[in-house]
Order: structure tokens, then sequence, then C-alpha cells
């Protein structure tokens, strides 16, 4: 027996150029420093490629990793971290500049994992022909794909489930669009949890691998059963009785439609809009339930069950069913290309999610080029005869299979909507964007913590990495504690005072941001849903959360201080992938539209950023993580978080920074940068 | 005949969601680890059509596993739940072949069959019907509302036929409101 509880103390690494594997042991000393999930995912990423590498390089390393918690009685205990050097982000430098990407997906894939035994697989190589791996227990077997290749997700999913004879096998699956290498291709697995963001199902494909199938027979132990019980209990119970909670089960995420649309901060039309008319009549949970649910889906582990399993019971498309949506996907598919018809939306995220294409940049394609219709941009001839209206669904649903198999404008449109713009010179500033990731649903110009954290995020856009939901006057009132705890006595008294008009105000979120970011690395590092300690109240933050569970489970001497320390190491590398190839702060911003162009309609119509503050805020959130005043990871603070490799690369890509601002190149879309860093 | 004050499991497949944490609860519960197989309830996944269906020992009044043991370690407990003697069994697995719904599973430790024991005296109750609480697909319930809650269930969509059109709560509360 290992010594290990909860953690499995072995990775697998899966050689694909040779077909060969390796059982790697892990030190007890090494699961203390990255701790597992996106931590570990993490050390590998950064330490296993390097300066400058092509993400769809051979050699370029994808992990899948799962933390302590992933598959045991821990409530919401089912998520998967995929993390890799991405090939749908970019700086403003120029396009061949990558960074860190991650997703962190659903389903029941890490628990598989763990039971199979592995706290982490990593996949490293590119196979001659499509291959897919089955992975039972220490069996590994390379098998030939060639019949999977062109499938959907779902088809591929029932195809492995049939040939293994195991229904209890859990899969991870790429669709067309990861085998054709379209840059914002995504990982599924379960049928319809993905792991969407940052293209990981692009890198999957490039390494010529179909689908990885885990199961295993190995129990996870605790260190203290007793107690752990007691304290999963505990949280579960709070998860029962937290309205939130309730309100989620019902609606699923697209709950947060009505709040969203009541502070105006939904993305309609192509996500610069902010406002649209009538959407919770439309889109709310309820409303959506009501027509379109057939039943609700749960990941690993979860009492709420946020999933949805859609049937569409009338109209055109009766009779259609498929996993989801969330409301990430109802609004991006839906909102930012401003269609009313949430039929016709659903269909677009079941078809997103069997093609494997992440539904927020494939949203983001569409509306894009949308707008550059209206606006007159970019003609017929751009476009190879296609035409996209606003609310075009027949057109979209064509568009997006074009997508998916580089056909036409679809092979233009697969490189991601800054590349797009770059490549035909048009629609420039149409791109809501922070490093070459588009915006989620929520609007950069009115809750300014999200704002912050787009444009912090080390995966580029993203209000996942940096979970500031304390900003929202309802979660802020219902844990007041936790605003003590993160300003202290005299910030929060500052807090207070300017409540509840603080969350459209930049004054308070460099602290708020640089907490949330690591109560959310948290929830990572031990593979729980960030939603308990996120928006819902009632389980706390990770402190009441996670940590006792943690402890208990691995029987680990580490303090609340060390994990959150890690968190801080864990956020610090992933920047440092980016920082390395010079991509500092001219790239921590937004474009120029959400300065000047104010939003169109609701509450908070004509809000834009305020430039003077957004540099200082830029300053301060550096100054929260002890970075430099470019935001680079000072020597200090690397030797402080034992992560002294670094600093060399610290140093070139500073240089690589300065040199860029100092010089007069252009960035790729208009951004805003101070001009005293320009100097 | 007396009315029986037994309490049994009752399982709704409309409301399960796949989670699977009953079986954590169960594993938990019984061995202090986690993993399905060693949980005595077990969800059968459909996943192409998000169907979920937990199986589980039924404690059937006329049980076949009780009858089929040639050790006579299938025993009935007070509660009502059957369960197999640890001590006595030889692990032939012929509980799980008489068994209608498969539901005896098998002990990765010792090889025995084990099935439900309603979690004996747990101050808790079964704990898998506690770790469904938001999703009510496992219910823990007097014998005989068991059936008559799911009598109900068919009477309501019958008696929708029957019943007059709904009023609009407003026009409602407006005609009683007025002094």
């Amino acid at each position: 027996m290992s010594d290990f509880h909860g953690w499995r103390g072995q990775r697998l690494r899966l050689d694909m150029t040779n077909l060969t594997y390796e059982i790697e042991k892990l030190p007890m000393a090494y699961m203390k420093k990255w701790v597992g999930g996106r931590g570990m995912n993490t050390d590998v990423v950064y330490h296993e490629s390097w300066a400058g590498m092509d993400p769809l390089d051979p050699q370029a390393p994808l992990c899948f990793g799962s933390g302590a918690l992933a598959g045991t009685f821990a409530p919401l205990s089912g998520r998967t971290t995929v993390t890799a050097v991405s090939p749908m982000t970019s700086s403003v430098m120029g396009m061949d500049v990558h960074g860190h990407g991650d997703t962190n997906m659903g389903g029941a894939f890490g628990p598989a994992m763990k039971y199979a035994g592995y706290d982490q697989i990593i996949v490293k190589g590119k196979a001659k022909k499509p291959t897919w791996v089955y992975i039972y227990d220490d069996k590994v077997e390379f098998r030939d794909a060639s019949h999977l290749w062109g499938l959907g997700s779902k088809k591929t999913t029932i195809k492995i489930v049939e040939e293994l004879n195991d229904p209890d096998i859990r899969i991870s699956c790429i669709g067309p669009a990861g085998e054709n290498l379209v840059r914002f291709a995504c990982v599924i697995n379960n049928m319809s949890a993905s792991g969407g963001r940052t293209g990981m199902g692009c890198v999957m494909g490039s390494k010529n691998l179909k689908a990885i199938a885990v199961g295993g027979t190995k129990p996870i132990t605790c260190a203290d059963p007793d107690k752990f019980k007691k304290q999963a209990w505990d949280l579960r119970d709070r998860i029962h009785t937290s309205p939130s909670a309730i309100r989620r089960r019902a609606e699923g995420s697209m709950d947060l439609f009505d709040v969203g649309n009541a502070i105006g901060i939904n993305a309609y039309k192509n996500a610069f809009a902010g406002y649209m008319p009538r959407i919770e009549e439309v889109y709310g949970g309820m409303q959506w339930a009501e027509q379109f649910l057939f039943r609700r889906k749960g990941c690993w582990s979860c009492p709420v069950s946020c999933g949805r399993y859609t049937l569409i019971k009338e109209g055109k498309w009766a009779g259609y069913h498929c996993g989801g949506p969330e409301m990430e996907s109802n609004c991006n598919l839906g909102c930012r290309i401003a269609s009313y018809d949430l039929a016709g939306v659903n269909v677009l995220c079941g078809m997103a999610n069997d093609l494997g294409l992440d539904s927020i940049s494939a949203g983001a394609a569409l509306s894009w080029t949308m707008e550059c219709f209206e606006k007159g941009y970019i003609t017929e001839e751009d476009t190879g005869g296609i035409r996209l209206e606003w609310a075009d669904i027949e057109g979209s649903i064509k568009v997006l299979n074009m997508i998916a198999k580089r056909e036409g404008y679809g092979d233009i449109l697969a490189e991601g909507n800054v590349r797009v713009a770059n490549k035909l010179g048009k629609g420039l500033d149409c791109v809501p964007h922070c490093r070459g990731l588009e915006h989620i649903s929520v609007d950069p110009r009115i809750t300014m913590g999200f704002s912050l954290g787009y444009a912090m995020s080390t995966r580029g856009s993203d209000h996942l990495k940096n979970y500031s939901c304390l900003e929202f006057p309802g979660c802020a009132r219902s844990r007041a504690y936790q605003i003590d705890e993160i300003f202290g006595p005299e910030g929060a008294k500052k807090f207070w005072e300017d409540f509840p008009k603080e969350m459209t105000e930049l004054d308070t979120k460099p602290v708020l941001c640089t907490w949330s970011e690591k109560n959310k690395c948290v929830a990572d590092l031990v593979s729980c849903c960030c939603q308990a300690i996120g928006s819902w109240g009632g389980a706390g933050s990770w402190k009441e959360a996670y940590y006792p569970l943690f402890k208990l489970i691995t029987g680990t001497d580490m303090t609340e201080d060390d994990l959150f320390k890690v968190a801080e190491r864990v956020i610090n590398t992933e920047r440092a992938v980016w920082l390395r190839n010079g991509s500092g702060i001219q790239d921590d911003t937004h474009v120029d539209r959400f300065f000047d162009e104010g939003v169109v309609d609701g509450p908070y119509k004509g809000k834009t950023i305020d430039r003077e503050k957004w540099a200082w805020a830029q300053q301060e959130y550096y100054k929260c993580h002890g970075w430099d005043e470019l935001g680079f990871i000072t020597p200090e603070k690397a030797t402080e978080l034992d992560i002294p490799e670094i600093i060399p690369d610290m140093e070139k890509g500073k240089e690589i920074c300065v040199k860029w601002l100092k010089s007069d190149a252009k960035p790729t879309t208009p951004v805003f940068i101070p001009e005293a860093v320009r100097k | 005949m007396a009315l029986k004050e037994e309490k049994v499991l009752v399982i709704d497949p409309d409301k399960c969601t796949g989670c699977h944490s009953c079986e954590m609860a169960c594993s938990i519960q019984h061995f202090g680890k986690c993993h399905s197989h060693y949980s005595r309830i077990r969800i059968q996944e459909f996943r192409e059509v998000n169907t979920f269906i937990a199986v589980t020992c039924q404690a059937c009044e006329n049980a076949p596993c009780i009858k089929v043991c040639p050790m006579n370690a299938r025993i009935r407990l007070e509660s009502g739940a059957v369960v197999t003697n640890e001590e006595k069994c030889i692990g032939c697995r012929a509980c799980i072949y008489a068994c209608p719904f498969g539901a005896p599973v098998i002990n990765p430790d010792t090889g025995k069959t084990m099935s439900c024991d309603l979690c004996m005296d747990d101050e808790i109750g079964p704990w898998c019907v506690k770790a469904c609480t938001l999703q009510q697909a496992i219910k823990f319930v007097n014998a005989q509302d068991a059936a008559r809650a799911k009598g109900r269930d068919m009477a309501r969509i019958i008696a929708e036929d029957y019943m007059p059109p709904q009023q609009e709560e407003s026009e409602f509360a407006f005609s009683f409101s007025v002094d």
C-alpha cells in the first residue's frame, strides 16, 4: 500500500510518438509543493516547455490533473484541469507569442483517473496515425482510432463504451474541431462536460490523440475517515441548505441571467452592447427548464447537479436532445449573436459540444462576423459568399460546421478572432479580448473586479481565474466576514462606505482580485468546484469549505497558510509562462473600445473604464502580488515562493518586454497601454 | 393484518442526475474509503440518453436470494433489510443470479456478497438518502407510503383531465380581498 491518502502519489506519462508509457512515482515533498490538479499541471507545463515553444510542437506537454479530493465523498469533487501551452492565446506583441492555457472541466474523468491510480496524466509526442488510449489500473493500451476519426464527441464516447463493453469507463475526447486543429477546440468528457477554453482540444488533436478512456479499481483512502466523513457531511449540509445552491439546482447556471441583466452585464451583440432587452423573460432558468429540461445532469459527487440535458419538444428541431447548455453557452451562442430563439440556440450549444468547439470562442467568431457585416467592415468577398446577420441561427449552424471542418470561411474563423481580424486586416476593433482569448458573457465596463480579473488572468480573458464574486452586493452582504478577512478592519470600513457603488469602481479591486484568484486556485488544486466558494454563500471560502477536507483526507501537516502559498506559487508560475515570452503589462489590459465606448443600454448606460484609474489599478495589483512595475515576478518573490529557477527566464522576458514597449510597434489590436509605460 | 411499519428505499429514476453521491456515501460509510465498487447501491448509466437507474437491494418480501443461498447466509434483519452474513457466506454468488435486479454486489476485499443494510442504526439513516437530499431520487419512507406516493403521482396526471382550468392567483386574491 502506498503512503498516500487522498493523493495517489504517481502519474502516468504517455509518449504518443513511440506508443510507450511510464508510471512515475512522486515524492511527498513534490505533492506538498504543487498539491495536485492545476498545481501539478502548471509545474509540468512550465518546466517541460520553453520560451517561444510552438503549442503544437510534438514535445509540448498536455496534462490532465486531478486533486486530492477528486473521486471522494467530498461534495463537488468531480473537476479535472487540463493544461498546456495554449494555441489559442496570443500577445498584443504578435500572434506567435503563446502563454499558459488551461481549462477546468466537470464530469467524472478526474475521479476515474484517481481510481486507476494516477493524480495526473501527461501526454507528449505525436502518434503517426489516429490513436486512442485505454487505461485501466496499471494496464495502458494504445488503440487505433481510425474508425473514430471524424466522429462527434457523443458518438466517439458511445463507440468506445461499446468497444470496451464497460459502461463505467470515463472518456475524454475531441470532436472533429480538435482533429482539424481549430484553435479553440475543446476536450469533452462524459458527453457534454467540456474543457472549453484556450484550445486544449487543439493540442490533443495535434498529438493525433482522439480519446483517453480511464477506469480503475483502486479505492481512495482517507487519513482520518471518521473526521473526514463528519466534515464532508458538514459541507454537504451547508450546500443542501444554501438558497443559491437550491436555486442553481432548479435553474442551472441560467439562474444568473436575471441577476446579470439587472445590472446590465450580459454579452449582447458581440459583447460590446452590454444589455439585452427582455433577456430574463427568454433566457431565465425557469423559462428554459419549462421548455427544454429533460433531466438534470450531475458531475461526480455533486449534490447540486447544475448540469442540464436538453430535449426540444416542439418546433423545427423537435426531438433533438443533447447535453447542456449552461449559462455561458447560452449567452455566447445566443445573446451574443442577438438571438431570442432559444430552441435554435440550444441546438447550437449541442452542436458545439458534439463538434468539440469552445462555445464561448465559437459564439465570439459568429458575432464578430455579424458585427463586421453590420458595420460594413467585411463583405461576402471576404467570407466566400457567406453572409451572417444578427440572430441568424441557420447561418450559424452552417458556419459552426464549417469551422469544425475548416472549410471555406470556417477555415479562417477557426484561427480565433484576433488572428482572423489581423489576417483580413479588418474589424480589429470588434474583438473583445485579453491575450487573444475572447471575453465571456460579463461586460468588463461595469463590474470592475471581473474586469481586472479578465486582464490579469493567467490564461487570457476569463472570469474563472479570478472569481471575485464578492464585488456583487448580494454576495458581499451575506459574507461580510470574508470582507473583513480580505481587507482588514480599515479596508473593510472603506469598502462598506462605498458600498454598493464599489462594484463599479476599481478602488478595492486589486486587493479583492488578489485574494479571489487564490481562493479559486485552491478549489482547482483539490479538484473541487469553485461555485460553492465563489458565487454561493453558505459554504464559506476555501478556508471553511475545502481546506479541512483536504487536511483530513491527506493527513498532511500543511497549514492553511501553506496551502494558500501553494495557490500563489501556482498563479505565479502560470504567469511566468507568459512573462518569459515578454508578455507583461502590455497584455494586462482591455481593448480601446471598452475605454471609449459606453454601455449601450441598461442601468449603467454609458459607463466606460477610466484610463487613469485603470493604470493605477494595474500598478496596485502588481504591488499586491509583489511584482515590479511591468508586472514581472521579482527575484525576491520567486525565491520566497521557492521557484528560483524562473529568475533567469524573467530577466530575459523583461528584456523582450522593454524592447517592445520602447519600440513603436503597434499592438495587434487597439488596446490601452498607459503612456508612461511606453516611454 | 396490521400495516407494515418497516421503512423502505424508494427510487425515482426521473430525478437521478448520475452524480454518484450515493455510491460515495455508501462506500465511505461502510469502508471508510471511496470507490463505486465498495458501494452497495450502484448507478447504472445510460449516458447517451442521460438516464440513470440506481440499483440496490429492494429487500423483497419473498426474497429469492434467501431461498437460493446454500449456506443460509442471506438473512433478514429486524429493519427488514436483507444482508449477507459474511461469516457463513462462501462467495458462490448464487444470490446475484437469483436476484431479479442483480442487486447484491461483491465485496472487492473478501469476494463475498454484500447488499444494502439501510446503514443499520446510524443516526443519519441511510447515507445514500441523505446524500440525495437535493435531488430526492432516493427516499426512505414507510412501506405503505411508498405505494401511495407513486400512486398519487400517477393519479395527478389522470386527474388533470378532470380538473377545472386553473385560476390566476392574483384573480383569486382579488375576489377575496374586497371587503
